[in-house]
């Protein structure tokens, strides 16, 4: 008989779990649908949006991008320069949405040639500025140094990427909105943490340990199972939470259209230095939340294995999850002090916008390494001495 | 089969709990007799590789069974003190569970699982969830996982406790009929559940275990130190502070009292047959702890 199937029993196929997997499923579902829903008014305003759009698709054309930004002007006069407040004053109006995402393609056609200002605490990003950047290392010959790899390397790839080209992606940008938002963690990863945290505490707390750690099975066999089910069960959650809201997200405008769209024309994604098309990312950020899905996962297994309660387990899991949040709200001198573990902290590294969204380099023994790269790296290293720990702690383990 | 301890200590914090057992076991029933606090648990689970000891070893066949590892747990049953169970476990997941944590073969499994069942007498109830099941269900159940793989080592810590005298009786009988050439360890504080059965019985106290003998050997200790002594009801109260007594029975107007003493206590007394709970009340009355096996 097998081990894993009770384990898998014991996690997620009772009916406790699975009637919370239907609640998050419906939960997930509506928050699709509730935000696609939210990106404009109708499914008649849709279509018009997706008519009009048609005409703009492509590189930037002078003429129209002065319309859009004369609207811009109009609209941030009457309803302020607020975003948020700008997009749901005018979500029944596809004309003037339109003419707002034109004017925001057209700022980050003038960022890819001019990029940020030279004084700005952000990484170089620009074609200008980056070869202004990289004329300064050359005069003081500094040609050999990390920096100025980096910033060739990043030239060399926003040249080849180039210019951004305006795209209908609307359902896409609400799509990866849903993906990579921290409110991702909230839906997925916190109900995810109550879900793993029984499965080695829960033997401390029924007695059943005795049991276990007595049998041949009990100190190798058993985390085996043990570490299959935990993946199981966070793949079935990770794969629930993107198909509920892939589906759900498209559903209400019955529509895929910039499916084959660069992910630069998302203002999310403008400064991702990978080339993917949307569908492309779509999977590669499905594959990159189940992925970082069963690492947390692991590290919650991993504080099970050493907790007494299931509720302990949580609450350090959560304070794992989100410690570079806290760390965040120091400040930047802080964060400053401690950027590895702000940038391979959960909490950044399930975050896809984070990891594929912009341009960041790590130098490894004078290697330049890409964030995506360098966090696989960490994240496999970490999942490594995980499962080490989880069966050396079996070994050693006693009952009290 | 042999299973040595070597010099076993083990403390919680700063109080010794084992003070350095040693003692060889072989095939047979073995009681383990002993006071609340005695150290009977703490030494059964570490013969069951649950818990691990400061100081010493313990020998299966002569090798030390951290490094037998699973070999030796797949030869060990055991029945904890306080049997744990999954709520949401029918008493037939709960065997399943065991069997594959035993590494069963899936149709083995389930011949051994209705036999046990039937030997318990819960042939009826295997649907059940275990939390439904009264406290001595859910110890008979305790009892057919320990049972379920044949194991050549039976460690069973209070396996009584819960059970009605119907039960405890079929209980004997069960491990009598299965101790055959195998090691059955059988810690408790109730005499009787050893008295017939246990072929050695080790007297464990703060620690140490200070006698091994059978149960006909402690009788024979106790010849012409067990006394019946009759008195009226109102002296009994006082006599009890400086008597060590086994049993007291109302016989007419008076009581009749039995006292362990190595003198006659009592004009009155007349000697009388001695049994194990005399015995293992002049042990840790009468004998000084000095008294200790090795």
């Amino acid at each position: 008989m097998s081990l894993y199937r009770f384990e898998l029993g014991k996690l997620l196929l009772n009916k406790k779990t699975i009637s919370l997997l239907v609640c998050l499923f419906v939960l997930y579902s509506l928050i699709g649908f509730a935000t696609s829903l939210f990106l404009i008014g109708s499914g008649d305003s849709y279509r018009v949006y997706e008519e009009l759009a048609a005409d703009y698709e492509g590189s930037l054309d002078a003429e129209k991008a002065a319309w859009a930004k004369k609207v811009y002007e109009e609209i941030s006069t009457r309803y302020g320069t607020d975003s948020r407040m700008i997009a749901r004053s005018i979500k029944d109006q596809p004309e003037t949405m339109l003419a707002l995402k034109y004017n925001e393609f057209a700022g980050r056609v003038d960022e890819y040639w001019n990029g940020t200002p030279p004084e700005s605490a952000e990484e170089p990003y620009g074609i200008a500025l980056l070869q202004l950047k990289l004329e300064e290392l050359e005069e003081q010959e500094k040609q050999s140094t990390f920096e100025y790899k980096k910033l060739s390397d990043s030239l060399k790839i926003l040249t080849a990427l180039g210019e951004p080209k305006f795209a209908n992606i609307l359902l896409w940008e609400n799509l990866f909105v849903n993906w990579g938002e921290h409110l991702m963690q909230f839906l997925l990863f916190v109900p995810l943490t109550f879900i793993i945290a029984p499965v080695f505490a829960v033997e401390r707390e029924t007695g059943m340990d005795h049991l276990i750690l007595s049998s041949r099975s009990g100190r190798r066999k058993i985390v085996t199972a043990k570490l299959l089910s935990i993946l199981t069960a966070s793949v079935a959650f990770v794969v629930l939470y993107v198909a509920a809201t892939f589906i759900f997200g498209f559903l209400p405008h019955a529509s895929l259209h910039g499916w084959d769209a660069a992910i630069q024309s998302i203002p999310t994604y403008a400064r991702s230095m990978f080339g993917f098309k949307a569908w492309q990312f779509a999977v590669i950020g499905a594959a990159w939340m189940i992925f970082t899905g069963a690492v947390y996962s692991l590290i919650v297994g991993l504080v099970s294995s050493r907790m007494k309660s299931q509720r302990g387990t949580v609450g350090v899991s959560l304070a794992i999850l989100f410690i570079n949040v806290g760390l965040a709200a120091l400040g930047d001198a802080v964060t400053q002090r401690i950027q590895p573990l702000v940038d391979f902290g959960l909490a950044n590294v399930t975050l896809i916008k984070e990891v594929f969204g912009g341009f960041k380099f790590f130098d490894v023994f004078g290697m330049n390494i890409s964030y995506p790269v360098m966090a696989l790296l960490v994240l496999g290293v970490m999942t490594l001495l995980i499962i080490f720990g989880i069966y050396q702690g079996q070994k050693g383990r006693t009952a009290a | 089969m042999e299973l040595q301890f070597e010099d076993i200590e083990k403390s919680y914090k700063d109080k010794k709990v084992l003070k350095g057992i040693s003692v060889t076991m072989g095939t047979g029933v073995y009681g383990l007799l002993g006071p609340n606090g005695a150290g009977k648990t703490t030494m059964i689970r570490i013969m069951a590789d649950v818990l691990r000891p400061d100081k010493g070893r313990i020998l299966y066949n002569g090798r030390n069974i951290h490094d037998v590892g699973d070999e030796y747990r797949a030869k060990i049953g055991y029945l904890p003190q306080d049997v744990g169970f999954y709520s949401d476990f029918t008493g037939r997941d709960y065997l399943e569970y065991s069997a594959a944590l035993k590494g069963m073969e899936k149709a083995y499994a389930k011949k051994r699982i209705e036999e046990l069942a039937y030997s318990v007498g819960l042939q009826e109830d295997l649907k059940r969830h275990c939390s439904t099941y009264s406290g001595g269900m859910q110890r008979r159940l305790g009892i057919a996982q320990a049972l379920l793989d044949n194991p050549e080592i039976l460690i069973l810590d209070e396996p009584t406790s819960g059970l009605d005298p119907f039960e405890r009786i079929k209980f004997r009988n069960i491990i009598s009929a299965y101790s055959k050439d195998r090691l059955v360890l059988l810690s408790t504080h109730i005499v009787s559940d050893v008295e017939q059965i246990a072929t050695r019985i080790m007297m464990m106290e703060y620690g140490t275990i200070r006698h091994i003998h059978s149960s006909r050997e402690y009788i024979k200790m106790m010849e012409n130190y067990v006394w019946l002594v009759e008195m009226p009801a109102e002296e009994l109260v006082e006599y009890q502070k400086q008597a060590v007594i086994s049993n007291v029975a109302a016989k007419g107007e008076l009581m009749e009292v039995r006292v362990i003493a190595k003198s006659k206590p009592a004009d009155n007394a007349v000697q009388t047959v001695p049994n194990l709970e005399d015995a293992y009340l002049y042990i840790f009355n009468f004998l000084p702890e000095s008294k200790e096996v090795k």
